[in-house]
């Protein structure tokens, strides 16, 4: 890992503890925006140019733009304090340690048995731009891209009709009450 | 031991931090964004595979998870939105009826 | 070494280009304005200037034609009152966010012009020196991807206001600049149809080149209707002209900054002429050819070659400055519900059958 990458991994964390840390959720989101712009940062130092861009466009640009509208219309009120019993947080711990330890177990068993070298050599050959992409989306993988195409458009309606209020049909009165 | 190893244990580290905010948290847009910074530890670990393998598939599974938060946020947000207007709160504590 | 010197006197180079386009659009705004109001405008600051001493006596003409021209009033004295104020910040508001929400506003902005390139590449004392800070393949979509984010400062901006006034004009800031987006979007999809890249320096060199060997392969010949999508939503995404719903001042006070004061309030308002700049540069680069010059080819590498062409780039884009800001002045306000009509009804729909006819154009031909 590069300096670069270092600072950018430190940013990370600190921005992803901050999503699960503030009462305000509003404050939960822009860290998580933090968080989105440096997965997009590392994206970069990994060469895959391509998804960093598009890693602004979709999360920052859109995904979390709307998140925000959300928590700006409905303006929620700062999440009650001490209601975090000891027993959730517990048990929450617990459950993060167990998932850190079982991932890291093969990550440290695997890796460091394969030969540095080996690693680099492969890791120089693949960059990840925007022709080298659209020749995998349009080749090999077309029918998957249409089909992701579809799956967009069932949630765009899903979510017109969800959010849709219902509008209440007025039955037509009389200004002069019910006589008629 | 390769540079990627790094990368590979943020990923774990952001991964756990996310699972650890979706039990705790009880606003529902909370644990919302919580899922979403699940999936990009794991399209972290994608891209770094990518990356060791030298071949780009993972980069093209981590453009099909972008897809699908996509379109899964519109979705999820009408939810909490509906929600929202049936009980006029986010908690996810207080949507615990199963019809109303 | 060489390259990291090369690199740090590009980007000061680039933020330099950045801030003076800038400057001369609000000396632009200030002037051209009155002009089309029929106002004389600001004349005096600097206009009477007096000085005995003799090392200033030979600048004291120049000094006073920038004073009667409103040049000194619109960039020293604005921005001296500016520092001078006081920096107000509302009451049950984050303070942090507060200050911060300016900076977020402008530097995506800043960012955008980093990918935009300002004169053909030339070859000096044997080193090749790229005119742009960073050339990489996903330029347009690295543009986009800055006038999504530029939304923030403007959210935050809203909600730090902690008033009705500044959460409206934000929210309509928002929906105005994320509608806006999409017909932009596709636009450049149709460009990158047209030229076979996203890479803008690419894109430029291939108008370079003449369409069956007649006209100029500019983007406004291949893109006619394109050209006019991305000039309104251009507009309207950078909040101005007959758009200007987010600060509407005659319903919402000033809109999203209205809680602003002093350098803060100077950020936005250098971010927005900065936002004109870069659309203008936009324009130029991806439409009307950007350093060439019709049916002129000049010789490729050399440096005078780059600077003229660097010229001609800035004439055009100093062009469609003036231009945004006659239509600004010339052109009453939309209505809410009028703009999202246009954004959705008219110009998303054209914007995807300009998509369609091009990419069916593309193939047939």
């Amino acid at each position: 890992m590069t300096f670069m990458g270092f600072v950018l991994a430190v940013c990370a964390v600190a921005s992803g503890i901050g999503v699960i840390g503030f009462r305000n959720p509003l404050y939960s989101a822009f860290s998580l925006v933090a968080n989105l712009m440096t997965m997009a940062g590392l994206y970069a130092l990994l060469d895959a140019h391509f998804l960093a861009v598009s890693q602004v466009v979709v999360y920052a640009g859109a995904i979390m733009v709307l998140v925000l509208f959300v928590l700006m219309l409905l303006n929620l009120k700062v999440e009650g304090g001490a209601k975090l019993g000891l027993m959730r947080a517990g048990l929450a711990l617990t459950a993060g340690v167990l998932i850190l330890v079982t991932g890291l177990k093969p990550i440290m068993e695997h890796f460091s048995s394969v030969p540095a070298i080996t690693l680099r050599e492969n890791a120089t050959k693949t960059v990840g731009d925007v022709a080298s992409i659209g020749e995998q989306l349009f080749g090999r993988y077309v029918v998957q891209f249409e089909l992701s195409s579809l799956v967009l458009l069932i949630g765009i309606v899903g979510a017109v009709m969800l959010a849709k209020r219902k509008h209440v049909q007025l039955a037509p009165r009389s200004v002069f009450g019910e006589a008629e | 031991m390769s540079s990627l190893l790094g990368y590979l244990g943020l990923s774990l580290l952001l991964f756990v931090i996310g699972a650890i905010g979706v039990c705790i948290r009880r606003n529902a847009i909370v644990v919302f964004m919580c899922i979403e910074m699940m999936l990009n530890a794991v399209n972290l670990s994608f891209v770094t595979f990518s990356k060791l393998l030298g071949n780009l598939d993972g980069q093209i599974a981590v453009f099909f998870v972008m897809v699908i938060a996509a379109a899964e946020a519109a979705v999820g947000l009408a939810i909490i939105i509906s929600v929202f207007r049936n009980v006029a709160s986010v908690e996810t504590s207080d949507a615990a009826e199963l019809k109303w | 070494m060489f390259g990291l010197f090369v690199l740090i006197v590009k980007v000061a180079l680039v933020m330099n280009l950045a801030l003076m386009l800038a400057s001369l659009c609000t000396w632009l705004e200030r002037k051209g304005s009155a002009l089309i109001q029929d106002r004389v405008g600001a004349n005096r600051a600097g206009a009477f200037i007096e000085s005995d001493k003799w090392f200033l006596k030979p600048f004291l003409p120049a000094v006073r034609m920038m004073g009667w021209l409103g040049v000194i009033n619109t960039l020293v004295c604005d921005s001296l009152k500016g520092i001078a104020k006081e920096d107000f910040i509302p009451e049950g508001t984050s303070k942090f966010l507060h200050a911060v929400a300016p900076i977020i506003a402008v530097l995506p902005i800043m960012l955008a012009f980093g990918v935009l390139p300002f004169a053909p590449d030339f070859t000096i004392f044997g080193h090749h020196i790229q005119a742009q800070v960073a050339r990489i393949d996903a330029g347009l979509l690295f543009v986009l991807a800055m006038g999504s984010v530029a939304v923030y400062g403007v959210a935050i901006a809203g909600w730090t206001g902690n008033n009705k006034f500044s959460l409206l004009g934000s929210l309509r800031a928002a929906a105005q600049m994320i509608s806006y987006e999409l017909p932009m979007g596709l636009v450049f999809v149709a460009l990158i149809i047209v030229f076979g890249s996203l890479d803008i320096y690419t894109i430029v060199q291939k108008q370079g080149e003449l369409l069956w060997g007649v006209v100029p392969q500019w983007g406004i010949v291949m893109q006619p209707v394109g050209f006019v999508i991305l000039l309104l939503a251009g507009m309207a995404e950078t909040k101005r002209g007959p758009f200007d719903l987010p600060e509407a001042e005659s319903e919402l006070a000033a809109g999203y900054f209205t809680e602003y004061s002093g350098m803060k309030f100077l950020l936005f308002w250098l971010g927005e002429f900065a936002e004109i700049a870069l659309f203008a540069a936009l324009l130029a680069l991806l439409f009307f050819g950007g350093w060439h010059i019709p049916w002129v080819t000049l010789p490729e590498g050399v440096w005078w070659a780059a600077l003229l062409g660097h010229f001609v780039l800035m004439a055009k884009i100093v062009f469609f400055c003036v231009l945004q800001i006659v239509i600004r002045w010339t052109l009453p306000r939309f209505r809410y519900d009028h703009l999202m009509n246009l954004g959705w009804k008219m110009l998303l729909p054209l914007s995807l059958l300009n998509l369609i006819g091009t990419a069916v154009l593309k193939v047939a031909l």
